[in-house]
């Protein structure tokens, strides 16, 4: 039980970081991030290249993959975001701009996938890295490093972010023209400069959070289109203008799906577990339909 | 009869079918502005329809089992085997059950689209986009693993309309030209609605939504309709695609095949312009046919899987079109109410008197 209860919190956190970067790039750019599934499926990547290819564990090439997911943001954000923002595109506009940067990136990733098979002959169509992670004695449990991790990781961002968000110069102004762009033009701060930070930051987390998931689920290229849906479910759960809602909606949802479906099996049978990603389909068409301001509005009692 | 050769079978069913399905979002997206991520919905309908009714209600006919245990893979081949045989020396029966597949499948995906109007009158943009996907992503994950009602994992075999005209190559030659058929049947109908009265309505309602409100137009009742429609026709694709193909598994229709590329076509075409969704879907058939065909000259000049340089290409096509030329290739022009030669008429009147 507490070994199902350590993969689904290590699960949780991936979920919860990869909501964040979604309602970041949203409310800063308007931009709707359908990307946001090949990013986190190449930060999967990145850790699988790089733990085969150098060594090492799969926990040192985490940076390496936030690294790369920021460097992907910082592209989208150059070669078509800013120029669709400076045109004053509609959302519907954006949202489909990303979908064909996914599909590009999808493209990629299955030639760096081939390339990796052929070359150096590794197992790159499918991948579980789970075996190269430590085992560590948790409570009298044998359990996965990982669950102890991600948690972790999951708080430094958090932290990091709010130190940034309500600290630094840069992080008011950023936070500011969320806010109000208008008033905060006006008192000099550079929209642009939001926007890009939104896409830098945003694919920072996007990185890390594939990264982290190639620790706990199995690795394939259309892995990002499997499990988007389940990042836009945490975020919208969350309440989508809300970082931190977002956090914790992802964070809600990838327990729910985990441990919510276990719960489930216990009661009516196995053959529940087929349905698995209809949870985080259900719990976003129910929240959407019910309480479309999400966690959010509930927390601060019912105001936006 | 003639048999024409597959690849041009391929290019007449794969346009014929993006043609349905892309001028269905057309209605929805380009004439009345719904952000219908969740096309995969009505379209998955239609093919589980297709998959799951006609075969049943002939088995019960001819006495087979007709219950979960249809579905189940062991007995599925032998009975729709049977139903084939049935069906091949019957034409009048075949043409019947052609039809009536059709009708329900239009049926039950005008049903899925005044299901949809539910949420589609409440949410806006982004969020009634991510809510329609998720809706198809839904109905995609039962019929995968709930096996009475398509056999989940293992698929169905789906009963065969077609078989009285012949076996092999004939076959598939009427099958296609059929759906051809169907296709500018269903064009047909989403020009004469883009010069009718609700065809300018809609339009209205995209453009000003609060000034077509104040004129009185009914705007509930209107979205309602259109999601209506659009379903119905996309239902429609899906039962045809599931037909022609003769099997069905619920793990092949996936929002990229049917929403994204569908979305793609109508993009690079001109949203809003039936004409141009047709250009669309057109130049991208053609183009992907072409890949295939070309595929080993292709690799010897591209060090790139053919099957992912597709993914590329359409990718860089939606970039492009959102980039450079949102409005598509053929941009919509503003219809007239009433026929040229007649508004002529009336200015030529004006300027007499």
């Amino acid at each position: 039980m507490l070994d199902l209860v350590v993969k689904a919190v290590a699960y949780s956190s991936c979920i919860g970081i990869g909501a964040a970067a979604i309602t970041l790039v949203y409310n800063a750019t308007r931009t709707f991030n359908f990307a946001h599934a090949s990013m986190v499926a190449w930060g999967m990547y990145v850790v699988f290249a790089a733990t085969y290819l150098l060594g090492y564990t799969p926990y040192y090439h985490l940076p390496l993959a936030a690294l790369f997911g920021s460097l992907l943001g910082l592209a989208i954000y150059g070669a078509v975001n800013r120029r669709l923002l400076r045109a004053k595109a509609k959302e519907i506009s954006l949202m489909m701009s990303t979908l064909g940067v996914d599909l590009i990136l999808f493209g990629f990733l299955n030639v760096f996938s081939d390339y990796l098979l052929k070359v150096y002959r590794l197992p790159a169509k499918y991948f579980i890295l789970e075996t190269r992670d430590f085992t560590v004695e948790f409570a009298g449990v044998q359990v996965r490093l990982v669950g102890l991790v991600a948690p972790v990781v999951l708080i430094l961002s958090v932290v990091l972010l709010h130190t940034f968000l309500t600290k630094t110069k840069l992080g008011i102004a950023m936070r500011a023209s969320i806010e109000n762009p208008e008033l905060a033009g006006l008192s000099g701060v550079n929209p642009e400069l939001t926007y890009v930070l939104a896409w830098i930051i945003g694919g920072a987390l996007a990185g890390l959070s594939g990264g982290l998931l190639s620790l706990v689920i199995t690795g394939y290229t259309a892995v990002g289109m499997t499990i988007v849906v389940t990042f836009f479910a945490g975020a919208i759960v969350g309440g989508l203008y809300s970082v931190y809602g977002s956090i914790l909606g992802g964070f809600l949802v990838g327990l729910g799906e985990y441990l919510g479906v276990a719960l489930l099996a216990s009661l009516v049978g196995g053959w529940i577990y087929a349905y698995r990603p209809a949870i985080p389909l259900a719990v976003m068409a129910a929240t959407l339909l019910t309480q479309p301001g999400g966690l959010a509005t509930l927390l601060r009692g019912g105001r936006r | 009869m003639i048999e024409l050769p597959p690849v041009v079978l391929q290019v007449i069913v794969n346009f014929s079918i993006g043609l349905i399905v892309a001028t269905s979002l057309n209605i929805e997206v380009g004439f009345l502005g719904i952000p219908q991520f969740g096309r995969l919905l009505a379209v998955i309908a239609g093919a589980i329809v297709a998959a799951a009714l006609p075969g049943r209600i002939l088995a019960a006919y001819l006495g087979l089992p007709w219950g979960a245990e249809y579905a189940y893979h062991l007995y599925n081949f032998g009975i729709v085997a049977r139903i084939n045989d049935f069906l091949a020396s019957n034409p009048a029966i075949s043409i019947g059950v052609l039809i009536l597949t059709l009708v329900l499948a239009a049926a039950i995906g005008g049903v899925i689209g005044y299901l949809c109007a539910y949420p589609a009158l409440r949410l806006k943009e982004a969020y009634l986009g991510i809510t329609l996907l998720a809706f198809g992503d839904l109905l995609m994950n039962i019929a995968w693993n709930y096996d009475p009602l398509v056999g989940g994992t293992t698929g169905v075999w789906v009963v065969d309309p077609f078989r009285f005209v012949g076996a092999g190559g004939t076959r598939f030659t009427f099958s296609a030209l059929f759906i051809l058929a169907v296709a500018i049947v269903v064009f047909i109908y989403a020009e004469l609605l883009a010069r009718s009265p609700f065809g300018r309505v809609l339009k209205a309602v995209r453009d000003a939504e609060v000034a077509a409100g104040v004129y009185g137009k009914d705007i509930v009742g209107i979205r309602t309709q259109t999601l209506i429609i659009g379903g119905a026709i996309a239902a429609t694709a899906g039962a045809l695609w599931a037909l022609f193909t003769g099997s069905m598994k619920a793990y092949t229709y996936t929002r990229l095949t049917w929403t994204f590329w569908p979305w793609a076509f109508m993009m690079l075409g001109g949203t809003g312009n039936n004409l141009g969704v047709l250009l669309g879907v057109l130049l991208y058939t053609v183009a992907r046919t072409a890949i295939i065909l070309y595929k080993e000259a292709l690799s010897t000049v591209i060090p790139i899987s053919p099957e992912w340089l597709e993914y590329i290409m359409i990718g860089l096509v939606v970039v492009a079109v959102v980039l450079f030329r949102p409005q598509g290739i053929i941009p919509e022009k503003p219809t007239l109410a009433l026929p040229k030669s007649r508004v002529k008429a009336i200015a030529e009147s004006l300027e007499k008197s």
